[in-house]
């Protein structure tokens, strides 16, 4: 009754509507009053991952219809074109997916929601204690926060070939000493079989073998404080790892000739079609045996993470717990992190696991029981052996935005690829890699 | 009053071109210049922060890759274009005598340039792979070489490797340019000069070499210009190893600014090389006209 002599111009309808639409679009309401999210995803973008994640994000739709998820795959060589556009237009996701080092470099622009209420949330459901190593969410704590959270890992083991070690009675080996003497014991080129296969190209996946043998020989990069230790206290170890793992090459050639010019799939061809006795690889190596050469699969193992002069305790392999994380300035951080949590369970993402085994890997220790994982003896082996084991090339250190950019500008790759081709030595590989890491620190 | 209305609609003829050059030049070169004195570096705070010069101060002082990028752009890019130039001059002059199959031919050469240059990296990798690389199985096998040669992998080799793969890629549209230039050679002339009794090293150099001077010279320059920014063949092949000798400034600039993340330094390398290429531009037009008058 009250409105009953009040006119409303046409004019101040279109305002009203459009400022209506304005506060639906602002709070991350759409129209149908969901929550609004918008989910970017760099790993997860192939066609059979990105079906799978479409099953997964359908399910988490019937869960909780009130949120209304829309995914965007971000190709992962625009990965920082597009958010830094995002940061710029301020149009981040509410929430992604990336590489190992972005949430803290996004923290380090102001641009990260902490994440210390989820973490605080798995302490308290057990969660934390069901994750196979701690590094795995510490890596994302820095300025006394926590910036992501780890959803899966990607890890990178040593396989080998039971057949061609039991030929010449020798044991899987343990240790650097039985390793090296396994593969030059097995070296046959005259017959197509080399004793090892690494890639040591100037390419990125390239660097983190040298990695997993730095932090066995006790090495590493930064301190447990944080502070660059490559060149200075960790020198002799980096450099003693850097000459175990090019001797293979330079040394005992037991390795194909043309390394220096591999990428991690020129490596895994030559252990797949059957050629190598250790090769070096990604866990995508199971997919590409299962795929290519299955006759291979029974044949071939998985070495436990060897021990090096670092002794038992700095038996640990390189690895990358990759994360999710949410936009500070998201209208939808409640939902986000509710998705967040419902997503990150475990068994939860098993249907991506199982399009392409190996080339993703869970987080939780109770991801071993599945019966995916019974099924296949290398991805249980894997597990068992591997994921344990595996931790972040910032070890003992947690994590620091500048680890993205000597992980991307591929400051490990240069050495080995630098010694393997014979233009330095391993110390003055080491020394001048440091000298760009600490330009990093510095500035 | 009708020449300003027809001046008017001639100016609203253009606009759509001139909207679109603005677009999709201008703009991206305006963005890049401002990028490069600013930040934008994914771990730092406050991205857009003004940095003046410290990017080019730090390209052309401090930071030794880009002068050792530099070098080693230019012998890719005199290597590809020179390589390319003298092939592609080869067999069109092959191609503009009146032999059997002469559109097969022409044909047949122009191929490389349809196929995708990721696409060009592959094969090529395959081409010269240690283990199962083509070359290496027809060297062995014709009893040439006892181990593999290690193209991509030797320090020595890898630049003439890559450049021999731009080469390929480079030399059908060197091709077909200069063998339309050289059918707008009068014939009166070489019949001319054989009455003369010119050979035909003299005819070559005395009247078809000045004949498509002026073309050579428009389609070197492109291809300096084309090779001096290719990033996918090298990137693909080494990644600019072995030990760095085939990084050239593409490759650091991409290095720089999508995994190092620091989008202003590679801003200021990408203004750089458009420096560097303006000046190279201007003293080889300049040598032409000079040598031309």
């Amino acid at each position: 009754m009250i409105f009953k002599n009040t006119t409303i111009s046409r004019r101040t309808t279109i305002i009203a509507g459009l400022a209506g639409l304005f506060s639906l679009g602002s709070s991350g309401v759409n129209a149908q009053g969901q929550t609004a999210l918008t989910f970017w995803t760099v790993r997860l973008n192939t066609p059979e991952l990105a079906e799978a994640l479409r099953g997964i994000l359908a399910e988490f739709q019937k869960a909780y219809p009130s949120i209304k998820i829309t995914h965007e795959p971000v190709s992962g060589g625009l990965v920082y074109p597009k958010f830094l556009a995002a940061v710029r237009g301020q149009t981040m996701p509410d929430v992604a997916e990336a590489y190992s080092y972005h949430p803290l470099q996004f923290a380090a622009m102001d641009q990260m929601e902490p994440m210390d209420d989820i973490i605080a949330h798995w302490k308290s459901n057990g969660t934390l204690d069901n994750i196979f190593n701690e590094y795995a969410y510490k890596k994302f704590f820095w300025k006394g926060r926590y910036w992501g959270v780890p959803y899966n890992l990607d890890i990178r083991p040593i396989y080998y070939r039971k057949d061609l070690l039991d030929a010449k009675g020798i044991k899987p080996p343990k240790n650097w000493a039985e390793f090296q003497s396994a593969a030059i014991a097995t070296h046959n080129p005259s017959a197509g079989n080399f004793g090892a296969v690494f890639p040591a190209g100037d390419f990125h996946i390239s660097q983190h073998f040298f990695m997993s043998f730095m932090l066995q020989a006790g090495g590493g990069i930064l301190d447990k404080d944080g502070n660059l230790i490559f060149g200075t206290k960790a020198k002799e170890a980096n450099i003693r790892a850097l000459t175990f793992l090019t001797d293979l090459a330079t040394k005992h050639k037991v390795t194909p000739p043309g390394i220096a010019a591999y990428n991690t799939d020129d490596a895994h061809t030559i252990f797949v079609q059957g050629r190598a006795t250790f090769g070096f690889g990604t866990g995508g190596v199971i997919s590409r045996i299962m795929k290519e050469n299955p006759s291979l699969f029974d044949k071939v193992g998985i070495l436990d993470v060897l021990e090096g002069p670092g002794g038992p305790t700095s038996r640990l392999s390189a690895g990358f717990y990759n994360p999710m994380f949410i936009w500070k300035h998201s209208p939808a951080k409640e939902a986000a992190k509710t998705f967040i949590k419902w997503f990150i369970q475990s068994g939860r993402l098993e249907p991506l696991y199982r399009t392409t085994p190996g080339q993703h890997w869970p987080i939780f220790k109770a991801d071993v029981a599945s019966p995916r994982v019974k099924g296949n003896r290398l991805l249980e082996e894997a597990l068992t052996k591997v994921v344990p084991f595996t931790t972040d090339f910032a070890y003992p250190g947690f994590g620091r935005p500048e680890m993205g950019i000597i992980d991307g500008e591929k400051l490990f790759a240069a050495p080995v690829n630098e010694v393997v081709v014979g233009t330095k030595t391993p110390e003055k590989a080491v020394m001048d890699a440091h000298a760009k890491m600490a330009r990093l620190f510095t500035t | 009053m009708l020449l300003k209305r027809r001046t008017r609609i001639a100016y609203f003829m253009i606009l759509p071109s001139v909207a679109m050059i603005t677009l999709l030049t201008l703009v991206p070169l305006l963005e890049g210049l401002i990028v490069s004195v600013q930040s934008q570096d994914m771990g730092r705070p406050n991205p857009t922060r003004f940095v003046g010069w410290e990017h080019y101060i730090r390209a052309l002082f401090e930071d030794d890759d880009f002068w050792s990028s530099l070098r080693r752009t230019i012998i890719w890019t005199i290597g590809s274009v020179a390589g390319a130039y003298c092939l592609a001059l080869s067999l069109a002059l092959l191609v503009n005598i009146d032999i059997q199959g002469r559109k097969f031919f022409r044909a047949l050469f122009l191929l490389p340039w349809v196929v995708p240059e990721v696409s060009t990296a592959l094969l090529w990798k395959w081409l010269y792979g240690d283990e199962f690389g083509i070359l290496n199985f027809i060297l062995k096998s014709l009893g040439i070489v006892s181990s593999p040669v290690l193209w991509l992998a030797d320090p020595n080799l890898a630049m003439p490797s890559v450049i021999a793969v731009q080469i390929w890629k480079l030399y059908p549209v060197m091709f077909i340019v200069l063998l339309a230039a050289l059918q707008n050679v009068p014939k009166e002339l070489h019949e001319a000069a054989i009455i003369d009794g010119a050979n035909s090293r003299q005819r070559f150099w005395y009247i078809t070499l000045p004949f498509i001077r002026g073309t050579s010279v428009i389609t070197t320059l492109l291809a300096s210009i084309w090779s001096f920014q290719n990033f996918d063949i090298i990137y693909l092949l080494t990644g600019g190893g072995p030990a760095g000798v085939t990084k050239v400034l593409a490759t650091l600039m991409y290095q720089k600014a999508f995994w190092g993340s620091e989008m202003g330094y590679a801003a200021a390398i990408g203004v750089l090389m458009l420096v560097v290429l303006l000046l190279l531009s201007i003293a080889y037009l300049f040598a032409y006209k000079v040598q031309k008058d």
